[in-house]
């Protein structure tokens, strides 16, 4: 960590400035269809830090230089820490509802086999992927996944490009569809809120302060009880997501790759060449 | 930083690097960064939360949480990523017999819980390196399409059990 770029006081007063007016333009809502779309602060901030990123307009070298930009992975780490510790704090007062709740909150952590269950076949039998498909739809792709690929298989192997083409999807553009994603679904009202909630705490943390985001602003008289649902998922997902990742959801995605005639493809493209 | 040892001629994405940046493990370092970011989330909660006197104590109370939690995640035996200490530590503080949780919340109630994450996302925003952005056009439009599907599917997934026990 390099501590004259991380300081660097033209990248902190950017990110005041973008903060200040994604917060002034507020949230904005659009009806599409049955439901309605949210679009948060946390989208515009996110949309102007990618504007002024100096690796898409090189012109923005002047405002920020690249060495920076390139230095400023750690500070998202850190940032996030502080909204973890707001978000924690919802859990507390609620400790009772979220007992009560034991039983749901514990079993819908397996609901995170989900991700594969429809991303594997689609990237199999329609898009042709090979092993890339595995290491793309076994988790949601966030660092402790990553970490389980890359001690398997090594990230320069296929698993390894595939999970982190969805990392980067997942950073550059999870937390925004996530909120979509939820606010939109909440504002169907075929599942419990509550259960939305709960499906929020996939393990990362911006993108379940967008998931949770969205579903409070869509339903504000159930705050709190939301929060503290979907942060206490988030942290069950924290201490069992590794273990479940390897010890469940990897078989499950090769087995499934197997099944699916992963292998045979791949195999005949070779044959082809 | 000290060079990878596995054969890969350019590795897309450094594990060294990823354990480096770990902020349990460079405390120091992570307090200076927390109090520039914190600053960040307290000017930006001044538009929906609060005005700056009155979310001062709460932004100081999460401050000191975080701390406790990367000390803890640091001395701690056994590996658990530093996010869920900090949430442990905030969770107890906030529990109905915990001395002055009344106190606490009642301060935190003025940080804004979504203005404390718009500044993350810019951070994001500004971070993103020519890297993912190469990578992004190359891998393109599958990649994209699977992982919305990656998403939709765990979040479907985990609120259809969640549902049907509820």
């Amino acid at each position: 960590m390099d501590m004259k770029l991380l300081l660097n006081w033209r990248l902190h007063l950017t990110v005041i400035l973008a903060s200040l007016v994604a917060e002034w333009i507020g949230i904005l809502r659009f009806p599409l269809g049955p439901g309605v779309l949210l679009l948060l602060p946390l989208f515009y901030a996110f949309v102007i830090g990618v504007l002024l990123n100096p690796h898409l307009f090189s012109g923005m070298d002047k405002v920020i230089p690249k060495r920076v930009s390139n230095a400023a992975g750690p500070l998202i780490l850190i940032s996030i820490l502080p909204f973890i510790a707001k978000f924690g704090s919802t859990i507390g007062p609620a400790i009772e509802q979220i007992i009560a709740a034991g039983p749901a909150l514990i079993l819908q952590e397996l609901g995170n086999l989900g991700t594969m269950l429809l991303a594997l076949p689609v990237a199999v039998l329609v898009l042709r992927m090979g092993r890339e498909a595995i290491g793309a739809t076994y988790s949601i792709a966030r660092e402790p996944n990553i970490a389980i690929i890359s001690d398997r298989y090594g990230l320069r192997s296929p698993e390894g490009i595939g999970i982190m083409g969805v990392y980067v999807v997942g950073t550059m553009f999870g937390t925004l569809y996530f909120a979509l994603m939820a606010g939109y679904i909440a504002s169907l009202d075929i599942i419990d809120v509550r259960a939305l909630a709960m499906a929020c705490g996939v393990g990362s943390g911006s993108m379940v302060a967008a998931c949770s985001g969205a579903l409070v602003e869509a339903v504000p008289h159930m705050r709190d009880e939301l929060l503290a649902f979907s942060g206490a998922s988030n942290l069950l997902t924290y201490a069992t997501g590794l273990y479940v990742s390897l010890f469940i959801a990897l078989p499950v995605a090769e087995w499934l790759y197997k099944r699916l005639g992963g292998a045979a493809l791949k195999e005949a493209r070779h044959e082809t060449l | 930083m000290k060079p990878s040892d596995t054969a890969a001629p350019e590795p897309l994405f450094d594990t060294d690097q990823l354990q480096e940046l770990r902020p349990e493990n460079q405390l120091g370092k992570t307090a200076l960064l927390l109090g520039m970011v914190c600053l960040a989330a307290w000017i930006a909660n001044m538009v929906n939360g609060s005005p700056l006197h009155q979310a001062l104590p709460g932004m100081i109370i999460l401050y000191v949480m975080v701390m406790i939690g990367l000390v803890i995640g640091r001395l701690s035996p056994f590996y658990l990523p530093s996010v869920a200490w900090v949430s442990l530590i905030s969770i107890l503080m906030t529990l109905p017999f915990f001395p002055g949780n009344a106190w606490i919340v009642e301060r935190l109630s003025h940080v804004d819980f979504l203005a404390v994450v718009t500044p993350v996302l810019a951070y994001a925003g500004l971070a993103l390196t020519g890297r993912e952005f190469q990578m992004f056009r190359q891998t393109g439009w599958k990649l994209v399409i699977i992982s919305l599907l990656v998403f939709t599917g765990t979040f479907v997934g985990s609120a259809v059990i969640a549902h049907l026990i509820l």
